[in-house]
């Protein structure tokens, strides 16, 4: 990269333009990142789509073009996304929730005024990203992987559920807690067979109620249950208590609420045992014994 | 190769007689080696501020720590970090392996902490010391340091006896009259001066009508400081003419440290920037140094340690 091509752009200025009109479009970011051997930072990505899956919440699919998360993403990890506005300043974290071919799926709600402003993105805009970020989920091991989540936690257990589904050394298990419309069931059929999966939503009980249910179906000898749990804070805690009582290894992937979203501002701290951890960068995946949840 | 890293810098700067191979370097606390390093060449900068360093592991502030704010961001992090023994013995001599020009920047809950981290330093691979005397989130020392020129000025003639790098103070703008610490420091000993640090200012959450940050304050930086800290520069450039400035507050781009260097700086830390894009510093670097191709003047100035104003 120039110096006259870091130049002509930045945050933000090169939002919503063409994508050939910006000189820090994607692949271009990347090619030189590689060529350096370096992680490639923030750049402009093209929208494929969006789609409502929600009305009542304002949840949505939001699919970009981009090769090297695509490439890259592990379960669990997430990309920044930063809004056009310059106003605003920094950037919202979205675990990465699918991946087909180049393209990469968000889901996510309206939160606030940037995820309101992403809501109003169509096909053949251009929006800025970074990623994939964060420590994933470790699946190397084979086990019964149950996945627990819960509200806008349960996207980045959809991309962990497509990435075992094409692995013949493990078993996978839906638990998911929904507020009310089941947005991510139709997407997790795809991966898990329907005997495995369970939902339930806040008027019919909690997940703990949903994992006390399905118990005795979780694992084998050969396959020892591994929960794998994405959602808010309390329902998270209550998972890895049920999962300690019963000696389950259990992985959490944390929200927080983030400043830079790669490691360098340490805002997005967890209290842990070995003092207070970066969620982005150390997480967003802790083990409960990590985070002193196991007790 | 990255072409950015091969980059030919062309215009200098001397900041209390320490050359840098080009004006720009991190602000404090927005460097971390383990996350920008990833980015970008750590050496291409003029130089890299670290986080504060305290004289034992400091565990900052509880969460939330960092709040969105128009054009800006506040934070109150509380100087989280591992401690001096920490630091000497791993990101220094790395940033040192890498080639990085560093300047540590030095965090106390006292006087005697500040003495105990600078004391170690001493002896140390940093290239130059940045005192931060103007933390707004740590309960002792920081800013209530550097808000009180007597007290800061016997602090500074201390750390002075202590060590020959040159020694940097970082002053807080949460005061009446900066040129007061200001000439504090200078008299006492200080080689140069950093400004600003970030204004205290505080978000509140509408939902529960409690503030968003757990240490209800924070301290707030990005563009909506920009005028503020260019200000300041002015201010105390007019008042000192002849002390190194390192100006900080708001810069993302080549153009506004070229405001900071026609205000009188010689050189500028880029801050909440960076963690709206990693490569922000090396970007505001890059685009100074052609802005600086048409303005060879100032570039001449820069170069043999002077300063535009």
């Amino acid at each position: 990269m120039t110096a006259t091509s870091f130049m002509s752009t930045r945050p933000g200025a090169s939002s919503r333009q063409v994508l050939g009109g910006s000189v820090r479009a994607a692949d271009q970011v990347v090619a030189e990142a590689a060529a350096a051997g370096r992680i490639p930072g923030r750049r402009t990505t093209r929208v494929v789509s969006q789609e409502l899956l929600n009305d009542h919440q304002g949840i949505y699919r939001l699919v970009l073009s981009d090769s090297y998360t695509a490439a890259h993403a592990e379960p669990a990890q997430f990309v920044n996304l930063y809004p056009a506005n310059s106003q605003m300043l920094l950037p919202r974290p979205f675990g990465v929730a699918g991946v087909h071919g180049q393209d990469v799926e968000l889901i996510y709600q309206i939160v606030g005024a940037g995820t309101e402003e992403f809501s109003h993105l169509v096909s053949g805009d251009s929006i800025d990203m970074m990623g994939p970020l964060g420590t994933p989920f470790d699946v190397s091991g084979r086990a019964d992987y149950v996945l627990v989540g819960g509200g806008l936690g349960i996207p980045p257990l959809l991309y962990t559920a497509q990435l075992l589904a094409e692995r013949d050394d493990v078993q996978v298990t839906t638990a998911f807690g929904y507020r009310d419309g089941h947005f991510a069931q139709e997407t997790a059929a795809r991966y898990v067979p329907p005997e495995r999966m369970h939902a339930i939503s806040d008027a019919q009980g909690n997940v703990v109620d949903l994992l006390n249910d399905i118990e005795d179906g979780l694992g084998d000898a050969d396959l020892p249950p591994v929960i794998l749990s994405c959602g808010p804070m309390p329902m998270m805690r209550a998972v890895a208590k049920w999962a300690a009582r019963r000696g389950m290894a259990c992985q959490l992937s944390l929200e927080a609420r983030m400043g830079c979203g790669y490691g360098a501002c340490v805002a997005c701290v967890v209290d842990t045992p070995q003092g207070r951890l970066k969620v982005c960068k150390d997480g967003p995946v802790f083990t409960s014994e990590r985070l002193g949840w196991n007790v | 190769m990255n072409e950015l890293d091969l980059h030919k810098w062309r215009y200098q700067t001397v900041v209390a007689g320490v050359r840098w191979k080009n004006p720009v370097g991190t602000a404090s606390g927005t460097f971390q080696l383990d996350a920008c390093g990833d980015y970008y060449d750590v050496s291409g900068l003029g130089a890299i501020c670290t986080k504060g360093v305290s004289p034992v592991p400091w565990e900052g502030n509880p969460g939330p720590r960092t709040a969105e704010s128009p054009a800006g961001m506040v934070n109150a992090v509380g100087l989280q970090n591992p401690g001096v023994d920490h630091y000497l013995v791993d990101e220094l001599p790395r940033l040192k392996r890498l080639g990085a020009m560093v300047i540590t920047n030095v965090a106390g809950h006292s006087d005697d902490d500040y003495a105990q981290v600078v004391g170690k330093l001493a002896d140390s691979d940093a290239d130059m010391l940045e005192i931060n005397v103007s933390c707004p989130n740590v309960s002792h020392g920081g800013m209530s340091v550097g808000t009180d020129p007597v007290a800061l000025g016997r602090l500074i003639a201390r750390l002075r006896k202590l060590t020959d790098k040159p020694m940097i103070v970082k002053l807080t703008p949460n005061v009446t009259d900066i040129v007061a610490p200001a000439r504090a420091a200078v008299e006492s000993g200080a080689d140069a001066l950093s400004l600003i640090n970030t204004l205290v200012g505080m978000r509140i959450d509408i939902v529960t009508g409690e503030p968003i940050i757990a240490n209800t304050t924070g301290g707030v930086s990005g563009p909506a400081i920009l005028p503020i800290a260019l200000g300041f520069v002015w201010r105390v450039r007019q008042a000192l003419p002849q002390v190194p400035i390192i100006g900080i507050g708001g810069i993302d781009s080549g153009e506004k440290a070229l405001e900071y260097l026609y205000a009188g700086a010689n050189a500028v830390e880029v801050g909440a920037a960076a963690l709206s894009d990693p490569t922000a510093p090396m970007r505001v670097a890059c685009e100074l140094d052609e802005l600086l191709e048409t303005r060879p003047e100032l570039a001449r100035c820069l170069a043999e340690g002077r300063t535009w104003r």
